[in-house]
């Protein structure tokens, strides 16, 4: 029965995966981690003794807190052989750069992958990554496998570049002997109520966006509760790799961002790069200004047969529009 | 398999295979080249050679299965049993009950179109939703008015051969391109949807430059046209989908008007694919896109430097402006040839021997380019 470390399981995708642990008879102890303080949700799956769940206040990013973390007693008392890290991705999650251009999301994958491999018990990782570490090339839209080539231009999309990161930090330890390395490449994560995950074009609070006009790329998209399940189901699997996950809908940009209250504004192509680049030389950093990629001309979907094959997941949940109480329509994710 | 001595000139690789195709196989000039040719053809007897040491070498099982079972139903058992996929078909045209018309445009399709459209997609993602690539039934209903009045009245498009299109499963129809916009695309997909009960959607792979402009990319996914990645390839044809493939390649397009109907060199990409998803190749000749926009001169060095494809002198562009650039009213005819069942002959594995496939490329470019011959 395995005991899981569960990282930022304060942020929504964590709270999910969490509480489906919680609740999964297969799985002993977790310990939860997070920035925040704990998630009310947590307080009754901590009452008990000993607690079945416990949760710690960390800073992934930082290497003393994580060392310490990492050599203490508690954790020790847990004898946690799974740890499952679901990088930050909230709202303006990047913070400051800590090392030249290494983002906070990529030092701590890189901490979090170091005291894995350093930690005798943890025999499995099973990391959640983004499916927009492809090269998206011209296509609407494209259908791509993990075998699909990754992009690696170093002035990728500043909103791409970190999770560029950690795919190849973790990507690194797949053919490890001593460590199973499970990385899950999620497309984009909506929740009901509209809340949209791990876009890089929609990050951020609800709003005006822009995209070039004349295009409207395919987006895969998958509720937050097939992303947990497909976690579980990692847990539980002793396959190694990368995998691609994917809901069975697929839906253009213009759509998605309309139900996620996000509408995007359709402007000339010439003039978003125009207006990226005074953005950029305002800013003095050209790569913040960056207000077009390819991620909004190219739309992809996923290859998931691996996932079904290896992991045995297969999504349940249907996003779509769905009549609240107030009349209004709302993005609803509904088992099928 | 890979010993050079036993390759045809023409199956070897090599950036100018336009006239080295034909030429080195013996054509000669006339109305059909390969009329003069011996019989039997030297590409099968390659081929059979090629066949002897793939059955013989290898516990190819795949390869062995497929010589001595029944095609179509090893194809479909292949299909189902290992990669998991079981090919929906679509209701019949009988099947369809069918709506009263309620736009204008609607009304302008004769009832048979109607039932087609209907029934087609009755087998698609209900409207609103989209494929993997992109298609939407919602779309491709709005357009297929258009692309009907093309076919009939602009266009007006004879075609025959249609027995040789396959009711179900996946399969490649291999045809000539040209004409400078992919019309004679357009015209074959409606052509096929037009003549299979239960109506088939022909998925045509486009150039990836397609997908880089504005609206077109929108537009062509929306209506089932898919770029031609390996990826995208492998999953229309593990879908059981029909695929049109134009395997010249841009070159088709912008050929001059002095390679009017001679076939430029194919890309063999598709060859690869066929096997591994055993599905049969099905010759196809277009005639009329060549004449429907003659290429004078090619300024290439312009069209590099704008990044185009092309940059055409043409009777009527630049001189009229875009509007040169409109296809002349020409009349299409449309062939089906016998499909090429390669798949039977050699298995999946195949698709790694780069020798094999090269052969075989040429044996389907020799297929599409007699079709043509015969028919023009």
């Amino acid at each position: 029965m395995p005991n899981v470390l569960v990282t930022h399981s304060d942020e929504p995708l964590g709270r999910r995966v969490v509480k489906l642990l919680w609740h999964d008879g297969r799985i002993g102890r977790i310990f939860a981690l997070g920035t925040g303080a704990a998630p009310r949700a947590f307080d009754a799956f901590r009452a008990g003794t000993p607690p079945r769940l416990a949760y710690a206040r960390i800073d992934l990013a930082k290497h003393r807190p994580m060392t310490d973390f990492f050599h203490s007693t508690q954790l020790r008392e847990f004898e946690i052989d799974t740890l499952v890290h679901i990088p930050q991705h909230g709202v303006a999650s990047e913070g400051p750069p800590l090392a030249g251009k290494v983002s906070a999301r990529a030092a701590e994958a890189r901490l979090v992958l170091q005291h894995a491999l350093g930690a005798r018990s943890i025999r499995s990782l099973v990391a959640v990554g983004s499916a927009f570490v492809y090269r998206l090339t011209p296509g609407n839209a494209n259908h791509l496998s993990e075998s699909s080539e990754i992009d690696l231009d170093p002035e990728a999309s500043p909103g791409l570049r970190p999770w560029i990161d950690c795919d190849m930090l973790f990507h690194g330890e797949i053919g490890n002997p001593r460590l199973r390395v499970a990385l899950l490449r999620l497309p984009t994560v909506v929740a009901s109520g509209g809340y949209v995950y791990l876009h890089p074009g929609l990050a951020g609070r609800a709003g005006l966006r822009l995209r070039p006009l004349g295009f409207d790329p395919l987006c895969a998209v998958i509720s937050d509760k097939d992303a947990a399940r497909a976690v579980q189901a990692a847990v539980h699997t002793r396959a190694a790799g990368a995998f691609n996950l994917a809901g069975p809908e697929a839906i253009p940009l213009s759509v998605l961002g309309r139900w996620t209250r996000r509408p995007f504004v359709p402007v000339p192509g010439v003039l978003m790069r125009a207006a990226g680049a005074s953005v950029g030389r305002f800013l003095q950093d050209p790569l913040r200004g960056a207000l077009d990629g390819p991620h909004l001309r190219y739309g992809f979907t996923l290859d998931t047969s691996r996932a079904r094959r290896e992991l045995g997941f297969r999504p349940q949940y249907r996003i779509g529009l769905a009549r609240a109480g107030d009349g209004g329509l709302h993005l609803e994710t509904a088992h099928t | 398999m890979s010993d050079s001595d036993g390759i045809l000139p023409g199956a070897r690789g090599g950036k100018d295979k336009s006239e080295a195709e034909p030429s080195s196989l013996g054509s000669v000039l006339g109305s059909d080249p390969f009329e003069a040719l011996s019989d039997p053809d030297p590409i099968d007897e390659w081929l059979d050679a090629a066949e002897r040491f793939v059955e013989g070498g290898a516990d190819s099982g795949a390869a062995q299965e497929s010589a001595s079972s029944g095609a179509s139903a090893s194809v479909r058992d292949f299909h189902r049993g290992r990669r998991g996929v079981d090919h929906r078909r679509g209701p019949t045209l009988s099947e369809v009950e069918l709506p009263p018309p309620t736009g204008v445009v609607e009304r302008l399709l004769d009832e048979d179109a109607r039932r087609r459209v209907e029934a087609l997609a009755e087998a698609l993602p209900k409207d609103g939703t989209y494929d993997h690539f992109g298609l939407s039934a919602g779309a491709l209903r709005s357009a297929f008015p258009l692309l009907y009045a093309l076919y009939r009245l602009y266009f007006r498009v004879r075609s025959e051969g249609h027995e040789h299109i396959p009711a179900q499963g996946p399969a490649v129809m291999v045809a000539n391109h040209g004409g400078l916009l992919p019309f004679d695309g357009a015209m074959a997909v409606v052509d096929v949807f037009l003549h299979t009960d239960p109506p088939r959607l022909a998925r045509a792979i486009v150039d990836r430059w397609a997908g880089t402009l504005p609206f077109v990319n929108v537009f062509f996914a929306r209506v089932g046209q898919v770029i031609g990645t390996h990826e995208n390839f492998t999953a229309l044809l593990d879908g059981g989908k029909l695929v049109l493939m134009f395997p010249e390649g841009m070159d088709g397009i912008r050929k001059p008007i002095s390679q009017r109907y001679r076939l430029q060199h194919f890309h063999v990409g598709f060859i690869e694919h066929a096997l591994r998803a055993r599905a049969p190749i099905v010759p196809v000749a277009i005639l009329g896109s060549d004449d429907q926009a003659p290429i004078l001169y090619d300024i290439k060095p312009l069209a590099r430097w704008l990044g185009l494809p092309v940059a055409p002198i043409t009777p009527t562009f630049p001189w009229f402006g875009p509007l040169g650039l409109m296809p002349y009213p020409v009349s299409y005819r449309i062939v089906y040839g016998e499909p090429l069942p390669l798949h039977e002959r050699f298995g999946p594995d195949a698709a790694e021997d780069t020798a094999l496939v090269r052969a075989l490329s040429s044996k389907v470019w020799r297929a599409v380019q007699r079709l043509i011959d015969r028919n023009h």
